[in-house]
């Protein structure tokens, strides 16, 4: 978990998620402004370093959590630039017709509107941003659903890891073969366990009056103006950069 | 306290229940739970305790029989219900089955805004709940980060914070290392100070000896048996056919008395108990 382990340890924990949220909006506002792609890539580099230097986030983990949907887009961009065709037998590559600038400025806008998400997400814990949600009135059902997966994705992940270490310990990973035969059994014991868990959950919210939906203490920040303040000034800084 | 002196808060009278599946869950079962104090219910796994609890929070219906809180059946429409379980709190066996936000302090929340107050009210509940289970150090870490025994108090406090008249733990000691069932019991102790009544679920005999003021026995179903903590040595029969074996303190105590080492009298609840008796006669 290791955007979660981020979000809790990292500079800015006790920073307001409004103003983390004003923040990464800003740049990704910017990322879809900006001019030219140059524009673009130091809005990414001013947001990747805020993250880096600003809420101490290890360059190795911004680096680890950036890698997967950094290979997504630039696996995209490749599918964007050229495409294969088949003609009488014969394959061809067929580039871009108005060259690679197009290309450019999408891969430079991803990049910078990756940074803006990333930086929200690894300085922001999921309880602070549900509350955030919550404050800007997104639906209560979308809210409940992001509630109800975040908690259950560490409850599943024991699962997944018990189970799995129980067929480890009894070679069922021993050869290919049983391995996917292991895996095949892991996934139909676990659809069980998701439908028991879920008729738990619905019991255990009846038992403490919970018919509705789901209502908590939203967390309290100190010097929540302070820091709105601040990220608006940054955010203000970050749109100019889409000018250049 | 003997039974007798306390007037009665949840009543089961006749109750049968079976799941959709056939699986019987109650049977004729009666048993009665009296104001202010601690219960322990003992039965073997399958013997229907959890069902048991379930239909004394109202989150299962009878099929046949009543059950009565307070002295009136239970309503089970939407405020009748409201009302049982806002006096009527359960915490399950297992934790993961009532946490349902990651913060814990959002969590204990949870039922203190379903009462409806408002939430500087349920913060000062919150907060007074957390405190009540020593975890209030933890309000702001992560339900997934603590320890089984830690989540477990965490679910007692979510109970707590809406101030039940009745608590029920299924098994509140299963899982828990030594260390953390000596704190748990230090809490329960400090809620039964508090007026709250207590109702858990055990298969610890000698637990249920040393802390009970009243023992349910059940099989198949049923409530086989109900006496007096202390009047358990009377009741060899009930657990023996109840598959269960007399407290060790019993038998100590038996042992001591035959060999003249004690004298016969009340029987201790605990070694602790038999410690002052033995301490006693050398001073004598």
């Amino acid at each position: 978990m290791l955007i979660d382990q981020c979000a809790y340890s990292n500079r800015w924990r006790a920073v307001t998620p409004a103003a983390k949220g004003i923040f990464a909006l800003a740049g990704f506002v910017s990322a879809f402004a900006a001019g030219t792609p140059a524009a673009a890539l130091c809005i990414a580099l001013l947001m990747s370093a805020t993250t880096i230097f600003g809420a101490g986030i290890p360059l190795a983990r911004f680096v680890r959590a950036a890698c997967v949907p950094f290979g997504f887009f630039l696996l995209g961009s490749v599918s964007l630039a050229c495409s294969v065709e088949y003609h009488g037998g014969d394959f061809s590559i067929v580039w871009l017709p108005n060259g690679p600038a197009p290309v450019a400025r999408v891969v430079a806008r991803s990049c910078a509107a990756l940074a803006s998400l990333l930086f929200f997400a690894l300085t922001t814990p999921m309880i602070d941003q549900i509350a955030l949600f919550r404050r800007l009135k997104i639906p209560e059902t979308l809210i409940e659903i992001m509630v109800l997966c975040y908690r259950m994705l560490f409850v599943f992940s024991a699962t997944l890891r018990d189970v799995h270490t129980a067929q480890d310990a009894r070679l069922g990973y021993a050869t290919p073969k049983l391995a996917l035969r292991s895996m095949g059994s892991m996934a139909a014991g676990l659809t069980v366990q998701i439908w028991r868990r879920a008729q738990a959950l619905h019991l255990g919210a009846m038992s403490r009056n919970g018919e509705g939906p789901f209502r908590f203490l939203a967390p309290v920040f100190i010097n929540s103006r302070r820091d709105v303040g601040f990220a608006i000034a940054a955010g203000a800084l970050v749109l100019s950069l889409s000018c250049l | 306290m003997p039974e007798s002196t306390m007037p009665p808060l949840l009543e089961f009278e006749g109750v049968s229940f079976a799941y959709p599946d056939g699986e019987p869950g109650l049977s004729a079962c009666s048993l009665t739970i009296s104001e202010g104090s601690r219960n322990a219910l003992i039965g073997a796994n399958g013997a229907g305790k959890t069902t048991l609890f379930l239909h004394a929070n109202g989150l299962f219906r009878p099929q046949a029989g009543t059950v009565r809180y307070a002295g009136r059946p239970i309503e089970y429409s939407r405020a009748g219900l409201r009302r049982l379980r806002s006096d009527v709190g359960i915490v399950f066996q297992n934790p993961d089955q009532q946490l349902f936000s990651a913060s814990v302090f959002e969590d204990v929340s949870f039922g203190p805004l379903n009462l409806g107050l408002d939430p500087e009210s349920a913060r000062e509940r919150v907060e007074a709940a957390l405190d009540a289970v020593r975890m209030s150090e933890f309000s702001g870490r992560l339900a997934h980060n603590l320890s089984f025994g830690q989540r477990k108090r965490i679910c007692i406090a979510g109970v707590l914070a809406m101030r039940p008249r009745l608590l029920i733990l299924d098994e509140p000691m299963a899982g828990l290392d030594h260390a953390m069932q000596k704190d748990l019991l230090s809490v329960l102790d400090d809620m039964h100070a508090r007026g709250i009544t207590l109702f858990l679920a055990t298969h610890d005999i000698d637990f249920a000896y040393r802390w009970a003021d009243r023992i349910h026995l059940m099989t198949a179903g049923r409530c086989a048996a109900a006496f007096d903590a202390e009047d358990l040595a009377e009741n060899a029969g009930a657990l023996e056919s109840a598959g269960l074996p007399l407290p060790d303190v019993v038998g100590l105590y038996r042992r001591l008395v035959t060999d003249g080492v004690a004298a016969p009298g009340r029987v201790p609840r605990c070694v602790e108990e038999v410690l002052d008796l033995l301490t006693q006669r050398s001073i004598q």
